[in-house]
């Protein structure tokens, strides 16, 4: 087992769980503490660099529904926004030059760098700032980030670069929740097939199905990038995928699917391999509205049931972490919970007992059809049978699951892998798709999200993870690895692609 | 030679069959229990080594020869008892009803098994056995459906038939008699070659997650599974591979003999 906290490189991982689906909310990213690698001085700076992808966008719009294939390709490539999430999880000003903030916290005031263009020729504004904002929170919008920014009550544009956002209540995260706000020209028409950033990339041609290719735009403000452009190449197949790297098609595969396929690259000295640490949590989510998930010593009974050690194991060999809540090692508010409900087959039963289901348990899983799913439903099935508890496997596909679970909330128990950067705030909605209404719990993310200071808002939301954990809100079993396979001669790529992302302007060829 | 092939397929089929039969009573391990390690080599203990949970993998594929025979019969004896059915009421109807139902035939035909196997899933929310037997079954009645219309209607226009029928034999009768007899030993052998395409259709939909549900092994399902760890342990591939090719083309040779034994021309020209 890996440790948790040693350093780290990383990017985006593998299939996409819910691709071109609404709000995207199970987006998949990683994290790690490490940088970025550092760029090759004998690179060639006009290179392209060929990304081998599993996540083709749904469309160009990632307040459409674009699926993270759109935030892997144009996040900070092609748009920018007044915040990065930067590699390493911080945040950093990009387009907003400064940031001030008034005493109560309710009034924001961005001054927006000057002499930036958008790749269709024209200057960016508060305008522009304000459109871009306004169509995230729009009725309409499909935005991960929609709840997250609904405290914005108002925002003014004073002059052409100066946007004043006032807000309903305190919110410490604005400036993270921006950072997935792209800026986006206010005359841009169509931006589900065009585009139109501030980025130092432009986006030169997409063939749906196969590639979508970018390059440089000329006037971009700021340092050009270590290449010449990229072309992010689609598969549908990971094993397609590792081929195009074994065949020299693509440069970089940033999402090696299974422990197992690293064995073509393993010892290959054509292939450098990176392994990080992801934000990506497997679990299984019990529907917390419904008899019996309702009563906290069923969960707790079925938490201790599984051998989750066991099962990180059959997943992932060697690689991952066991999870004993819903924030990884990487989250600012992350505590060690791995003993809480930990595994312990004899007080499964008796708390199982205790609540009533001496004679037995049966639910049904509904289960992703594409791997690991099923195979974790089977492990899961045979665990659960040891305490007495029968299960039924119910494969859904990825769209069933979206219409099924996440917008009709029909289901007992369900797998699923949630990829979310920071997102314990889940659990502050008793209206998400587990239903978990703890009022606690709501008060202190609700709490946390209105604190004056960073370290009050770590406090809380560490509150709030013990509170889940001892709740057992969810069944969390392991955070994946994050596996980066590259051509030997490539680097400068990020390595951690949290929120899907993958900053390409640092990225160099031999 | 023709005896050298129903021989093999027999062997291949009964083979696969007493495995599927054996499975009941034993396995040389409980297909479910994860008792090894990850991935296991091949050894005296698991004589296939293990799958990612540490299951016993050759008592996986043993298992998978059930589901496929049950499936392979289920589809084949649904298909066939709807499709000769149809077939020979089709035959009997007039003209215009004939035709439509000729066209009607030709459509479900072009429709793809695996299409039609969503759509009875989607229809039924979930994916299972019975509804992976039903989509292969309603499949193949459309073929045997118009096959057997053809050989009626062959039968039908008969001197002796139309002689049978002029003396006032009824229909049920005349079908009884004189078309089941005539119209079977071909439809044997269709059906035969049905069922090795209905394994082969399993497989398909196990491995897109439409046919048996996990825990059961179908060779669809392990092949799936393994396909991730083709690198770290082929086994997983080539055992279910092998025993899907070996009992399809036994059913196929079964196929081939038992048309040589029916078919009197052929056994002429030989």
């Amino acid at each position: 087992m890996t440790s948790p906290l040693a350093p780290r490189r990383l990017s985006v991982s593998r299939r996409a769980l819910l691709g071109g689906m609404a709000g995207s909310v199970l987006l998949r990213v990683g994290l790690s503490s490490a940088q970025a690698q550092s760029a090759d001085p004998a690179a060639d700076p006009d290179a392209v660099i060929r990304i081998g992808s599993l996540y083709e966008p749904q469309n160009l719009d990632n307040a459409a529904g674009a699926g993270q294939g759109v935030s892997e390709a144009f996040n900070d490539n092609v748009y920018e926004g007044l915040f990065r999430l930067t590699d390493a999880g911080s945040v950093e000003p990009v387009l907003a030059e400064s940031h001030e903030v008034s005493e109560d916290g309710l009034t924001h005031l961005f001054t927006l760098r000057p002499g930036v263009r958008f790749h269709s020729g024209g200057a960016l504004t508060s305008a522009d700032v304000k459109h871009s904002i306004e169509r995230v929170t729009a009725e309409a919008s499909r935005s991960s980030r929609k709840r997250s920014l609904s405290t914005i009550a108002a925002i003014e544009t004073p002059d052409e670069l100066t946007v004043k956002i006032t807000l309903s209540r305190r919110s410490i995260s604005l400036p993270y929740n921006l950072s997935y706000v792209w800026i986006v020209n206010h005359e841009a028409k169509d931006l589900t097939s065009t585009a139109d950033g501030t980025g130092p990339y432009r986006l030169a041609d997409w063939r749906r199905g196969s590639a979508l290719a970018l390059d440089l735009f000329a006037d971009y403000w700021g340092e050009r990038p270590a290449n010449g452009g990229a072309v992010f190449h689609y598969f549908t197949e990971a094993a397609a995928l590792d081929n195009a790297l074994l065949t020299d098609a693509v440069d970089l595969v940033s999402s090696v699917q299974s422990p197992d396929a690293l064995a073509q690259f393993e010892g290959d000295p054509r292939f450098t391999i990176a392994e990080g640490l992801s934000t990506t949590k497997q679990l299984l989510a019990w529907n917390d509205r419904i008899a019996p998930f309702d009563d906290v010593r069923v969960r707790s009974a079925l938490a201790k049931a599984v051998d989750k050690d066991r099962l990180r194991q059959a997943i992932w060999g060697d690689r991952g972490i066991v999870l004993g809540s819903f924030t990884p090692p990487t989250d600012p508010w992350f505590v060690d919970l791995t003993a809480v409900n930990a595994h312990d087959p004899e007080g499964a039963r008796a708390l199982l007992a205790e609540a009533g289901h001496a004679e037995g348990l049966r639910f049904t899983i509904d289960t992703p059809n594409y791997d690991p799913h099923p195979i974790t439903a089977e492990f899961l099935k045979a665990e659960y049978a040891k305490v007495g508890v029968t299960v039924d496997i119910n494969l859904i596909t990825a769209n069933e699951w979206y219409t099924k679970i996440y917008q009709q909330k029909n289901f007992q128990a369900t797998l699923q892998e949630h990829v979310n950067h920071r997102d314990i705030v889940f659990y502050g909605d008793p209206d998400f798709y587990w239903g978990y209404d703890d009022p606690e719990v709501i008060r202190l993310i609700a709490d946390a999200e209105a604190s004056a200071t960073e370290e009050e808002q770590t406090e809380k939301l560490r509150q709030a993870n013990i509170l889940i954990a001892e709740g057992a809100a969810t069944n969390w079993f392991y955070l994946n690895p994050q596996i980066v396979v590259s051509k030997v001669g490539v680097s400068g790529y990020p390595v951690n692609g949290l929120n899907a992302q993958f900053f390409l302007r640092g990225v160099a060829k031999a | 030679m023709k005896r050298l092939t129903l021989r093999l397929g027999l062997l291949l089929v009964g083979f696969n069959l007493a495995v599927g039969l054996l499975t009941f009573f034993w396995t040389p391990h409980d297909p479910g229990a994860m008792i090894g390690g990850r991935l296991s080599p091949p050894s005296w203990t698991h004589w296939a080594g293990t799958d990612r949970l540490g299951r016993d993998f050759l008592s996986q594929v043993m298992v998978g020869a059930r589901i496929a025979l049950l499936v392979g019969a289920g589809a084949t004896l649904l298909g066939g008892a709807v499709g000769i059915s149809l077939g020979v009421l089709a035959a009997y109807a007039r003209r215009g009803l004939d035709d439509a139902f000729a066209a009607a035939l030709d459509i479900l035909i072009a429709f793809p098994t695996l299409l039609l196997a969503m759509l009875v899933v989607a229809a039924s929310e979930t994916a299972s056995l019975g509804t992976a037997i039903l989509a292969i079954g309603l499949a193949m009645s459309a073929i045997i459906a118009r096959l057997a219309r053809i050989l009626t209607k062959r039968v039908l226009a008969q001197d002796y038939v139309t002689a049978a029928r002029c003396s006032g034999l009824s229909w049920a009768r005349l079908t009884r008699t004189h078309v089941l007899p005539n119209i079977l030993p071909t439809l044997a052998v269709a059906l035969a070659a049905q069922f090795g395409l209905a394994v082969i259709a399993e497989a398909s939909l196990s491995y897109l997650g439409l046919g048996a549900p996990p825990p059961n092994a179908s060779w669809g399902t392990l092949l799936q599974q393994a396909q991730s760890t083709v690198h770290r342990a082929p086994i997983g591939v080539i055992l279910p591979g092998l025993a899907l090719v070996s009992l399809v083309l036994g059913i196929n040779f079964l196929a081939d003999g038992l048309r040589d034994l029916l078919d009197p021309e052929r056994e002429g020209a030989e």
